[in-house]
């Protein structure tokens, strides 16, 4: 591929429609400014726009060009600017396939290929053939490990073991989904703009007419029934199109993701990126025994605020299996001998508890009618603040910590010493007079970092954490690290009374 | 767990701080100021009493934290850096002990704003993958020194991530 290659003639309207995707809120705005009684004004205005943007996305797609030659992936565009964006195919640490609703449709994937390091690079490559897709990934997946190591493993692209998500598995994940907070917000904005479309009289009288005898609490409580139900049910149809069909792919140097419905998503993740996996068991799933796997990795993406979904929902007693077989290195207890806060630590889980709730009960106090009940959310808040002191714990097994804590779902993050970026002890006037400290454990994710922490520990257990993480992490390189596993060689004294 | 890190910041790092405080807390001075012109020339439907508290208490208020908060910083601040770990302590109110491997630096660098160096000032920063460290106020020797150990340091345990 040494001359310069276009892109399939799709790419003109992928291109038009990013454009409108990326410009959304302000033709919104547009749309509704120019509102009105200007409507066939208004028709003109979109149709002009429409023809604009095509013609726009055809010269964007005559101009992109891209090829492989010398090792590097090259790629020229820009309508008004003239771009050229060259990478070197041995920082290239991701390509991405993919394919969209438009791509689906003429049977064609997209590429995006993403660079390491603080400056990373992305490019993507809209519109292209499976196959030639799969050969330019060949050709600089061939390109890269020449220049890193010259009897580059022949097998390296040959999958060791799939995992798939069953059936049955995604139907349970999908209904014990934990999005049902975006949700949730999210139709409770379309509720509150739900009186410009029906008037109150019409509600009422609709109400009124099929529920006899109702008040105003029966208006509140159906409210909050229906914006939960929906909200479950669009929470439970997001799951569903995301995880369908999930797949992950355990290669030699690698793994590979691929999941999605309408657009099918696939990830590569190289297993020396990996920073630090958890084990979340949410509210919903935590009762019958499931949870997730998710992976923090660095270096790539802006996509799903720089963690990924590991394995979207997984038997509690399968995970050691699971992670045996994928992430042996992180194949750890995760519960054992746990230094746990200390008693005295519980009066702060609770109290958080109540600072957090007390504005949401008083604006609902205030707001609603019958919202004096509002007062009933202290329970179920003191009992999670209850729970949460519960699970908070930190434990350390040769080079390897796990911190595990609970928001509304209990995570517990397994991570590498030689993987931590930082370590941080904290300490408020409040905790000083009781002895505590937070400990707070640093490991890169993405562009930016993620942290992991326990609060309240005993002052005396934070600093045993504290000198563990001090002393000298093993194996002077992570890649090394890697391959010889937990050979022991260089055990760590794990912190003992 | 050892007791705080041996190193402490330039004896001249208070009363640049109190500058900085000072400049900072004039800035909020200017809210009561605009109450006051506000009250006079335009329309000013607010009390003089009222606006009248309000400025005498940000007054105290910026005098009782341009006196005393600097000189508090500087007592909590001290960090210690080795071949194998930068360790720092700070904190007002909050004290806050911070463990980085110096394998994990991805770049150290010295600045300096108009106030620190006309008292021979730098701060300090340490980047890694994650996060984002400062040792403030050192005297300019100390902090090119500390920025090259850094560095040095990083080097020898050099590292991909």
């Amino acid at each position: 591929m040494s001359e310069p290659q276009r892109q399939h003639p799709v790419a003109a309207i992928t291109k038009a429609l990013d454009v409108i995707r990326g410009n959304l809120i302000t033709i919104l705005i547009l749309l509704f400014l120019g509102g009105g009684d200007e409507d066939v004004f208004l028709l003109y205005w979109i149709v002009g726009l429409i023809v604009f943007l095509f013609i726009w996305g055809g010269i964007s797609w005559y101009r992109f060009t891209y090829q492989v030659s010398e090792g590097e992936l090259r790629i020229e565009q820009g309508v008004l600017i003239r771009k050229k964006l060259y990478l070197t195919s041995d920082r290239i640490q991701v390509i991405d396939i993919s394919a969209g609703v438009v791509q689906r449709l003429f049977g064609l994937v997209a590429v995006e290929i993403k660079t390491a390091g603080s400056s990373s690079k992305a490019a993507k490559i809209s519109a292209l053939t499976r196959e030639e897709a799969d050969r330019l990934k060949d050709m600089l997946r061939r390109a890269g490990d020449e220049s890193r190591e010259a009897g580059a493993d022949e097998h390296a692209d040959q999958p060791r073991e799939i995992y798939s998500l069953g059936q049955r598995e995604l139907l349970i994940a999908a209904t014990t989904s934990g999005r049902m907070g975006v949700a949730l917000s999210v139709v409770g904005a379309a509720f509150s703009q739900i009186d410009q479309l029906v008037s109150d009289e019409q509600l009422y009288r609709f109400i009124e007419n099929n529920i006899p005898r109702s008040t105003s609490a029966t208006l509140v409580v159906l409210s909050i029934i229906t914006i939960l139900a929906v909200s479950w049910g669009l929470s439970f149809l997001s799951t569903l199109i995301a995880y369908y069909d999930f797949e992950v792919e355990i290669r030699e140097k690698e793994l590979l993701i691929s999941r999605g419905l309408l657009e099918r998503t696939q990830l590569t993740i190289p297993f020396n990126r990996i920073q630090a996996v958890q084990v979340k068991e949410e509210l919903m799933r935590q009762p019958f025994g499931y949870a997730s796997l998710v992976i923090e990795s660095a270096g790539y993406g802006e996509d799903k605020g720089n963690s990924t979904t590991l394995f979207p929902l997984i038997k509690r007693n399968a995970l050691y299996t699971f992670l045996k077989d994928v992430l042996p290195e992180y194949n750890v207890a995760i519960e054992g001998e746990n230094r746990q806060p200390p008693s005295r630590a519980l009066r702060r889980y609770l109290l958080r508890m109540t600072w957090w709730t007390l504005p949401v009960i008083l604006i609902l106090w205030s707001i609603l009618p019958y919202g004096i009940y509002a007062w009933g959310l202290l329970i179920p808040a003191l009992l999670l603040g209850y729970q949460q002191y519960r699970d908070a714990g930190i434990r350390s097994e040769d080079h390897t910590v796990i911190l595990s804590a609970r928001l509304l779902s209990k995570t517990t993050a397994i991570i590498k010493k030689y993987r931590t970026q930082a370590a941080e002890l904290k300490e408020n006037p409040f905790q000083s007079r009781l002895e505590l400290k937070d400990f707070t454990v640093y490991v890169a994710s993405g562009n930016q970092g993620r942290s992991f922490a326990v609060r309240d520990l005993d002052r005396a257990d934070a600093a045993i954490y504290w000198e563990w993480m001090r002393q000298e992490p093993s194996g002077p390189s992570s890649d090394e690290e890697l391959e010889n596993g937990k050979d022991g060689a260089a055990a760590m004294p794990v912190p003992e009374d | 767990m050892r007791t705080s890190p041996k190193n402490k910041l330039s004896a001249s790092a208070v009363k640049a701080w109190r500058i900085s405080t000072l400049l900072f807390m004039l800035f909020l001075l200017s809210i009561p100021l605009f109450l006051w012109m506000y009250h006079y020339f335009g329309a000013g439907t607010l009390s003089v009493w009222v606006i009248l508290a309000l400025t005498i208490s940000l007054v105290i208020i910026s005098g009782l934290v341009v006196l005393f908060v600097p000189e508090i910083r500087w007592r909590r601040w001290s960090y210690q850096i080795d071949e194998h770990e930068i360790d720092l302590q700070s904190g007002i109110l909050i004290v806050t002990r911070t463990l980085v491997p110096v394998k994990r630096v991805q770049h150290v660098d010295t600045r300096q704003g108009p106030i620190l160096r006309s008292y021979g000032l730098a701060d300090v920063t340490i980047s890694t993958a994650a996060t984002t460290h400062r040792i403030p106020a050192l005297e300019e020797e100390t902090a090119d020194a500390v920025r090259d150990r850094i560095s040095k340091f990083a080097r020898l345990a050099k590292e991909d991530v």
